[in-house]
Protein backbone atom coordinates (compact mmCIF):
# COMPACT_ATOMS: atom_id res chain seq x y z
CA UNK A 1 0.00 0.00 0.00
CA UNK A 2 1.13 3.46 -0.26
CA UNK A 3 2.92 4.86 2.56
CA UNK A 4 0.98 8.28 2.45
CA UNK A 5 -2.26 6.55 2.20
CA UNK A 6 -1.46 4.14 5.12
CA UNK A 7 -0.45 6.93 7.36
CA UNK A 8 -3.46 9.08 6.38
CA UNK A 9 -5.32 5.53 7.30
CA UNK A 10 -3.58 5.42 10.55
CA UNK A 11 -4.12 8.95 11.48
CA UNK A 12 -7.61 9.30 10.93
CA UNK A 13 -8.18 5.88 13.32
CA UNK A 14 -6.22 6.66 15.76
CA UNK A 15 -8.28 10.16 15.58
CA UNK A 16 -11.41 8.11 15.74
CA UNK A 17 -10.24 5.86 18.26
CA UNK A 18 -9.20 8.51 20.77
CA UNK A 19 -12.14 10.15 20.79
CA UNK A 20 -14.13 6.81 21.64
CA UNK A 21 -13.41 7.26 24.99
CA UNK A 22 -10.79 4.65 25.80
CA UNK A 23 -7.81 5.96 27.62
CA UNK A 24 -5.19 7.25 25.15
CA UNK A 25 -2.47 4.85 26.19
CA UNK A 26 -4.75 1.85 25.74
CA UNK A 27 -6.10 3.87 22.29
CA UNK A 28 -2.36 3.64 20.64
CA UNK A 29 -1.74 0.68 21.83
CA UNK A 30 -5.44 -0.70 20.04
CA UNK A 31 -4.16 1.32 17.08
CA UNK A 32 -0.72 0.11 16.98
CA UNK A 33 -1.30 -3.50 18.03
CA UNK A 34 -4.36 -3.64 15.28
CA UNK A 35 -2.45 -2.30 12.41
CA UNK A 36 0.36 -4.88 13.47
CA UNK A 37 -1.30 -7.87 13.54
CA UNK A 38 -3.07 -7.16 9.90
CA UNK A 39 0.16 -6.30 8.02
CA UNK A 40 2.52 -8.71 9.52
CA UNK A 41 0.48 -10.98 11.26
CA UNK A 42 -0.19 -12.54 14.72
CA UNK A 43 3.49 -13.66 15.29
CA UNK A 44 4.82 -9.97 15.14
CA UNK A 45 2.47 -8.67 18.42
CA UNK A 46 4.99 -10.80 20.41
CA UNK A 47 7.55 -7.89 20.23
CA UNK A 48 5.07 -5.84 22.16
CA UNK A 49 5.90 -6.56 25.37
CA UNK A 50 9.75 -6.45 24.23
CA UNK A 51 9.04 -2.70 23.06
CA UNK A 52 7.64 -1.67 25.71
CA UNK A 53 10.03 -2.70 28.25
CA UNK A 54 13.19 -2.00 25.57
CA UNK A 55 11.71 1.99 25.32
CA UNK A 56 11.15 2.09 28.80
CA UNK A 57 14.45 1.17 29.95
CA UNK A 58 16.46 4.25 29.98
CA UNK A 59 19.40 6.36 31.44
CA UNK A 60 16.98 9.51 31.53
CA UNK A 61 14.02 8.00 33.42
CA UNK A 62 16.83 8.73 35.99
CA UNK A 63 15.29 12.09 37.02
CA UNK A 64 12.10 11.02 37.33
CA UNK A 65 11.39 9.93 40.63
CA UNK A 66 12.64 13.45 42.16
CA UNK A 67 10.11 15.15 39.85
CA UNK A 68 7.19 13.10 40.86
CA UNK A 69 8.17 14.02 44.48
CA UNK A 70 8.81 17.49 44.12
CA UNK A 71 5.61 17.93 42.26
CA UNK A 72 3.61 15.90 45.28
CA UNK A 73 5.05 17.73 48.08
CA UNK A 74 4.11 21.00 46.43
CA UNK A 75 1.06 20.04 44.91
CA UNK A 76 -0.06 18.60 48.67
CA UNK A 77 1.51 21.32 50.99
CA UNK A 78 -0.43 25.32 50.84
CA UNK A 79 2.58 26.75 48.44
CA UNK A 80 -0.45 26.69 45.49
CA UNK A 81 -2.70 28.54 47.99
CA UNK A 82 -0.27 30.60 48.95
CA UNK A 83 0.62 31.88 45.53
CA UNK A 84 -2.87 32.41 44.93
CA UNK A 85 -3.69 34.29 47.50
CA UNK A 86 -0.50 36.73 46.63
CA UNK A 87 -1.43 36.79 43.00
CA UNK A 88 -4.91 37.63 44.02
CA UNK A 89 -3.62 40.65 45.71
CA UNK A 90 -1.32 42.15 43.52
CA UNK A 91 -3.27 41.77 40.50
CA UNK A 92 -7.39 43.00 41.55
CA UNK A 93 -6.81 46.68 39.51
CA UNK A 94 -5.35 45.37 36.55
CA UNK A 95 -7.80 44.70 33.78
CA UNK A 96 -8.85 41.13 33.92
CA UNK A 97 -8.82 40.96 37.33
CA UNK A 98 -9.01 37.32 38.99
CA UNK A 99 -7.94 35.86 35.61
CA UNK A 100 -5.18 37.01 35.14
CA UNK A 101 -4.03 36.24 38.81
CA UNK A 102 -5.17 32.48 37.91
CA UNK A 103 -2.28 32.75 34.83
CA UNK A 104 -0.27 34.29 36.66
CA UNK A 105 -0.52 31.74 39.58
CA UNK A 106 -0.55 28.79 37.10
CA UNK A 107 2.47 29.72 34.89
CA UNK A 108 4.94 30.04 38.43
CA UNK A 109 3.32 27.07 39.72
CA UNK A 110 4.31 25.67 36.42
CA UNK A 111 7.99 26.69 36.53
CA UNK A 112 7.72 24.67 40.22
CA UNK A 113 6.05 22.03 39.54
CA UNK A 114 6.43 20.98 35.22
CA UNK A 115 3.01 18.86 34.94
CA UNK A 116 0.24 20.33 34.11
CA UNK A 117 -2.70 18.24 35.80
CA UNK A 118 -0.78 18.98 38.91
CA UNK A 119 -0.62 22.57 38.06
CA UNK A 120 -4.42 22.82 37.15
CA UNK A 121 -5.20 20.52 40.15
CA UNK A 122 -3.02 22.98 42.70
CA UNK A 123 -4.83 26.40 41.33
CA UNK A 124 -7.88 25.29 40.03
CA UNK A 125 -8.49 23.96 43.95
CA UNK A 126 -8.00 27.72 44.76
CA UNK A 127 -9.01 29.43 41.80
CA UNK A 128 -12.53 28.21 40.43
CA UNK A 129 -13.99 28.31 44.27
CA UNK A 130 -12.97 32.25 44.53
CA UNK A 131 -13.96 32.88 41.11
CA UNK A 132 -17.56 31.34 41.06
CA UNK A 133 -17.87 33.34 44.86
CA UNK A 134 -17.18 36.38 42.74
CA UNK A 135 -19.02 36.22 39.83
CA UNK A 136 -17.40 35.19 37.65
CA UNK A 137 -19.26 32.84 34.86
CA UNK A 138 -17.87 29.35 35.17
CA UNK A 139 -16.82 29.27 31.71
CA UNK A 140 -14.57 32.00 32.27
CA UNK A 141 -13.59 30.18 35.62
CA UNK A 142 -12.76 26.58 34.42
CA UNK A 143 -10.89 28.05 31.00
CA UNK A 144 -8.32 30.76 32.80
CA UNK A 145 -7.36 27.21 34.39
CA UNK A 146 -7.31 25.09 31.79
CA UNK A 147 -5.03 27.71 28.99
CA UNK A 148 -2.76 28.70 32.78
CA UNK A 149 -2.74 24.53 32.84
CA UNK A 150 -0.92 24.16 29.33
CA UNK A 151 2.25 26.50 30.31
CA UNK A 152 2.90 23.81 33.11
CA UNK A 153 4.57 21.51 30.19
CA UNK A 154 5.84 24.70 28.40
CA UNK A 155 7.50 26.38 30.99
CA UNK A 156 10.63 24.22 32.42
CA UNK A 157 11.26 22.00 34.12
CA UNK A 158 8.84 20.11 32.74
CA UNK A 159 8.00 16.13 33.00
CA UNK A 160 6.83 15.62 29.54
CA UNK A 161 9.98 17.61 27.97
CA UNK A 162 11.88 14.72 29.74
CA UNK A 163 9.76 11.89 28.31
CA UNK A 164 9.42 13.67 25.03
CA UNK A 165 13.34 13.74 24.78
CA UNK A 166 13.63 9.86 25.65
CA UNK A 167 11.44 9.07 22.95
CA UNK A 168 12.59 11.13 20.19
CA UNK A 169 16.21 11.34 21.91
CA UNK A 170 16.17 15.28 22.01
CA UNK A 171 18.71 17.06 24.38
CA UNK A 172 16.87 17.54 27.54
CA UNK A 173 18.87 20.61 28.36
CA UNK A 174 18.12 22.14 25.30
CA UNK A 175 13.98 21.64 25.14
CA UNK A 176 14.14 23.03 28.17
CA UNK A 177 15.57 25.84 27.02
CA UNK A 178 13.19 26.22 24.24
CA UNK A 179 10.50 26.02 26.29
CA UNK A 180 10.98 29.19 28.17
CA UNK A 181 10.47 31.70 25.62
CA UNK A 182 7.58 30.29 23.80
CA UNK A 183 5.96 29.45 27.56
CA UNK A 184 6.36 33.44 28.39
CA UNK A 185 5.11 34.13 24.87
CA UNK A 186 2.20 32.25 25.22
CA UNK A 187 1.11 33.57 28.82
CA UNK A 188 1.71 36.41 28.08
CA UNK A 189 -0.77 36.10 24.37
CA UNK A 190 -3.07 35.20 27.13
CA UNK A 191 -2.77 37.99 30.05
CA UNK A 192 -3.31 40.39 26.40
CA UNK A 193 -6.44 38.54 25.12
CA UNK A 194 -7.83 38.39 28.30
CA UNK A 195 -7.08 42.12 29.09
CA UNK A 196 -8.27 43.23 25.91
CA UNK A 197 -11.21 41.36 26.10
CA UNK A 198 -12.03 42.67 29.75
CA UNK A 199 -11.73 46.41 28.81
CA UNK A 200 -13.16 46.20 25.16
CA UNK A 201 -16.23 43.85 25.28
CA UNK A 202 -16.70 43.30 29.25
CA UNK A 203 -15.90 47.28 30.07
CA UNK A 204 -13.88 45.81 33.33
CA UNK A 205 -16.28 43.96 34.38
CA UNK A 206 -13.80 41.11 35.08
CA UNK A 207 -11.54 43.75 37.07
CA UNK A 208 -14.34 44.96 38.96
CA UNK A 209 -15.51 41.88 40.50
CA UNK A 210 -12.11 40.80 41.38
CA UNK A 211 -12.79 43.85 44.05
CA UNK A 212 -16.28 42.61 45.53
CA UNK B 1 1.40 12.88 39.75
CA UNK B 2 -0.43 14.71 41.85
CA UNK B 3 -3.09 15.93 39.94
CA UNK B 4 -5.71 12.63 39.94
CA UNK B 5 -8.07 13.55 42.31
CA UNK B 6 -10.73 14.46 39.55
CA UNK B 7 -13.32 12.11 38.56
CA UNK B 8 -15.14 9.29 41.59
CA UNK B 9 -13.36 6.15 42.35
CA UNK B 10 -14.84 3.08 40.34
CA UNK B 11 -17.69 2.14 42.37
CA UNK B 12 -17.56 -1.37 43.90
CA UNK B 13 -21.12 -2.31 45.04
CA UNK B 14 -21.07 -4.74 47.17
CA UNK B 15 -19.84 -7.53 44.74
CA UNK B 16 -17.53 -9.69 46.46
CA UNK B 17 -15.19 -9.85 43.20
CA UNK B 18 -15.25 -6.13 42.50
CA UNK B 19 -13.87 -5.58 45.70
CA UNK B 20 -11.77 -7.73 45.69
CA UNK B 21 -9.87 -6.63 42.39
CA UNK B 22 -10.24 -3.16 43.87
CA UNK B 23 -8.14 -4.20 47.02
CA UNK B 24 -6.04 -5.53 44.65
CA UNK B 25 -5.60 -2.71 42.75
CA UNK B 26 -5.12 -0.38 45.67
CA UNK B 27 -2.51 -2.77 47.13
CA UNK B 28 -0.38 -2.84 43.51
CA UNK B 29 -1.02 1.29 44.13
CA UNK B 30 0.98 1.34 47.38
CA UNK B 31 3.65 -0.88 46.38
CA UNK B 32 4.52 1.50 43.69
CA UNK B 33 4.47 4.64 45.53
CA UNK B 34 6.61 2.28 47.31
CA UNK B 35 8.84 1.76 44.55
CA UNK B 36 8.99 5.89 43.60
CA UNK B 37 9.99 6.34 46.99
CA UNK B 38 12.55 4.03 47.07
CA UNK B 39 14.06 5.11 44.16
CA UNK B 40 14.59 8.50 45.41
CA UNK B 41 16.59 7.56 48.79
CA UNK B 42 18.53 5.18 45.89
CA UNK B 43 18.88 8.47 43.73
CA UNK B 44 20.33 10.48 46.92
CA UNK B 45 22.54 7.52 47.96
CA UNK B 46 23.50 7.36 44.62
CA UNK B 47 24.77 11.21 44.27
CA UNK B 48 26.03 11.03 47.92
CA UNK B 49 28.21 8.49 47.30
CA UNK B 50 29.50 9.63 43.66
CA UNK B 51 30.08 13.61 44.46
CA UNK B 52 30.82 14.08 48.56
CA UNK B 53 32.09 10.42 49.28
CA UNK B 54 33.96 10.55 45.48
CA UNK B 55 33.08 6.83 45.16
CA UNK B 56 31.85 4.53 42.30
CA UNK B 57 28.23 3.51 41.90
CA UNK B 58 27.57 0.49 40.11
CA UNK B 59 23.92 -0.46 40.61
CA UNK B 60 22.02 2.38 41.74
CA UNK B 61 21.28 3.99 37.95
CA UNK B 62 20.11 0.04 37.00
CA UNK B 63 17.88 -0.16 40.12
CA UNK B 64 16.21 3.23 40.26
CA UNK B 65 15.33 2.44 35.84
CA UNK B 66 13.88 -0.54 37.13
CA UNK B 67 12.26 0.93 39.92
CA UNK B 68 10.58 3.54 37.97
CA UNK B 69 9.71 0.92 35.12
CA UNK B 70 7.88 -1.49 37.86
CA UNK B 71 6.05 1.29 39.43
CA UNK B 72 4.46 2.34 36.05
CA UNK B 73 3.88 -1.18 35.30
CA UNK B 74 2.17 -1.76 39.17
CA UNK B 75 0.65 1.49 38.83
CA UNK B 76 -1.48 0.63 35.92
CA UNK B 77 -4.54 -1.03 37.57
CA UNK B 78 -4.55 1.37 40.02
CA UNK B 79 -4.58 4.37 38.09
CA UNK B 80 -7.85 2.92 36.10
CA UNK B 81 -9.76 2.23 39.55
CA UNK B 82 -9.17 5.67 40.34
CA UNK B 83 -10.28 6.65 36.23
CA UNK B 84 -7.24 8.33 36.10
CA UNK B 85 -5.69 7.21 32.81
CA UNK B 86 -6.55 10.41 30.18
CA UNK B 87 -9.05 10.11 28.15
CA UNK B 88 -11.45 12.06 26.00
CA UNK B 89 -15.04 12.08 27.00
CA UNK B 90 -16.17 14.55 24.30
CA UNK B 91 -18.07 11.88 22.41
CA UNK B 92 -19.44 10.39 25.36
CA UNK B 93 -20.97 13.04 26.95
CA UNK B 94 -22.39 13.57 23.66
CA UNK B 95 -24.44 10.90 23.58
CA UNK B 96 -27.59 9.43 25.50
CA UNK B 97 -27.35 7.04 28.00
CA UNK B 98 -27.92 3.80 26.27
CA UNK B 99 -25.85 4.49 23.34
CA UNK B 100 -22.79 5.81 25.86
CA UNK B 101 -23.13 2.25 27.24
CA UNK B 102 -22.85 0.55 23.90
CA UNK B 103 -19.74 2.44 23.22
CA UNK B 104 -18.30 1.93 27.24
CA UNK B 105 -18.54 -1.76 26.18
CA UNK B 106 -16.47 -1.69 23.04
CA UNK B 107 -14.12 0.27 24.01
CA UNK B 108 -13.23 -1.58 27.49
CA UNK B 109 -13.91 -5.00 25.06
CA UNK B 110 -11.03 -3.71 22.87
CA UNK B 111 -9.10 -2.91 25.84
CA UNK B 112 -9.40 -6.21 27.53
CA UNK B 113 -8.20 -8.05 24.23
CA UNK B 114 -5.16 -5.85 23.37
CA UNK B 115 -4.26 -6.07 27.40
CA UNK B 116 -4.80 -9.46 27.21
CA UNK B 117 -2.37 -10.19 24.58
CA UNK B 118 0.29 -8.01 26.35
CA UNK B 119 -0.16 -10.04 29.14
CA UNK B 120 0.03 -13.49 27.44
CA UNK B 121 3.37 -12.34 25.63
CA UNK B 122 5.00 -10.45 28.60
CA UNK B 123 4.24 -13.72 30.44
CA UNK B 124 6.55 -15.31 27.07
CA UNK B 125 9.03 -12.29 28.09
CA UNK B 126 9.64 -13.29 31.16
CA UNK B 127 9.44 -16.64 31.06
CA UNK B 128 12.60 -16.97 28.16
CA UNK B 129 14.48 -14.69 30.10
CA UNK B 130 13.91 -16.88 33.57
CA UNK B 131 14.42 -20.11 31.64
CA UNK B 132 17.35 -19.09 30.17
CA UNK B 133 19.19 -16.97 33.06
CA UNK B 134 19.42 -13.80 31.22
CA UNK B 135 21.84 -11.33 32.94
CA UNK B 136 21.61 -7.43 32.16
CA UNK B 137 25.29 -6.40 30.45
CA UNK B 138 25.82 -3.98 33.20
CA UNK B 139 28.75 -5.01 35.92
CA UNK B 140 25.45 -5.43 38.80
CA UNK B 141 24.38 -8.07 35.98
CA UNK B 142 21.34 -8.37 37.99
CA UNK B 143 18.93 -11.25 36.86
CA UNK B 144 16.65 -9.91 34.01
CA UNK B 145 13.50 -11.92 35.15
CA UNK B 146 13.63 -10.00 37.95
CA UNK B 147 12.86 -6.42 36.27
CA UNK B 148 10.59 -8.38 33.74
CA UNK B 149 8.68 -10.00 36.32
CA UNK B 150 6.73 -6.57 36.03
CA UNK B 151 5.33 -6.49 32.51
CA UNK B 152 3.12 -9.83 32.78
CA UNK B 153 2.06 -8.83 37.01
CA UNK B 154 1.90 -5.03 36.27
CA UNK B 155 -0.11 -5.85 33.01
CA UNK B 156 -2.11 -8.96 34.56
CA UNK B 157 -3.24 -6.63 37.12
CA UNK B 158 -4.65 -3.92 34.70
CA UNK B 159 -6.08 -6.43 32.76
CA UNK B 160 -8.03 -8.06 35.98
CA UNK B 161 -9.17 -3.90 36.54
CA UNK B 162 -10.31 -3.67 33.59
CA UNK B 163 -12.50 -6.82 33.47
CA UNK B 164 -13.84 -5.60 37.07
CA UNK B 165 -14.77 -2.82 35.19
CA UNK B 166 -16.64 -4.20 32.76
CA UNK B 167 -18.26 -6.42 35.23
CA UNK B 168 -19.88 -3.30 37.07
CA UNK B 169 -20.86 -1.23 33.80
CA UNK B 170 -22.69 -4.86 32.63
CA UNK B 171 -23.95 -5.03 36.21
CA UNK B 172 -25.18 -1.40 35.95
CA UNK B 173 -23.09 -0.79 39.63
CA UNK B 174 -20.72 1.79 37.44
CA UNK B 175 -22.26 4.51 34.78
CA UNK B 176 -20.86 4.00 31.66
CA UNK B 177 -17.28 5.97 31.55
CA UNK B 178 -17.91 7.18 34.79
CA UNK B 179 -20.45 10.02 33.60
CA UNK B 180 -23.52 10.54 35.58
CA UNK B 181 -26.41 11.32 33.59
CA UNK B 182 -26.40 15.42 33.36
Amino acid sequence: MDPLLLGAIVGLLTIVVLFSGVSVALGLLIVSGGFLLVFDGIRSLELLPEILFGKLNNFALLSIPMFIIMGASIASTRAGADLYEALERWMTRVPGGLVISNLGACALFSAMSGSSPATCAAIGKMGIPEMRKRGYPDSVAAGSIAAGGTLGILIPPSVTMIVYGIATETSIGRLFLAGVIPGLHVGGAVYGMVALFDMAIRRHEFAERAQL
Amino acid sequence: MAGHQAGAIAPTGQNPFLRAVAALSTLAGWISAAMIVASVFITCQMIWIRFVMNGNTFWQTEAVIYLMIAATLLGLSYVQRLRGHVNVDLIPLALPRRARKGLAVVTLTLSIIIVAVMVWYGYEFWHVAWARGWTSESVWAIKLWIPYLAVPVGLGLFLLQLIADFVALVLDIDAPFGLEDA
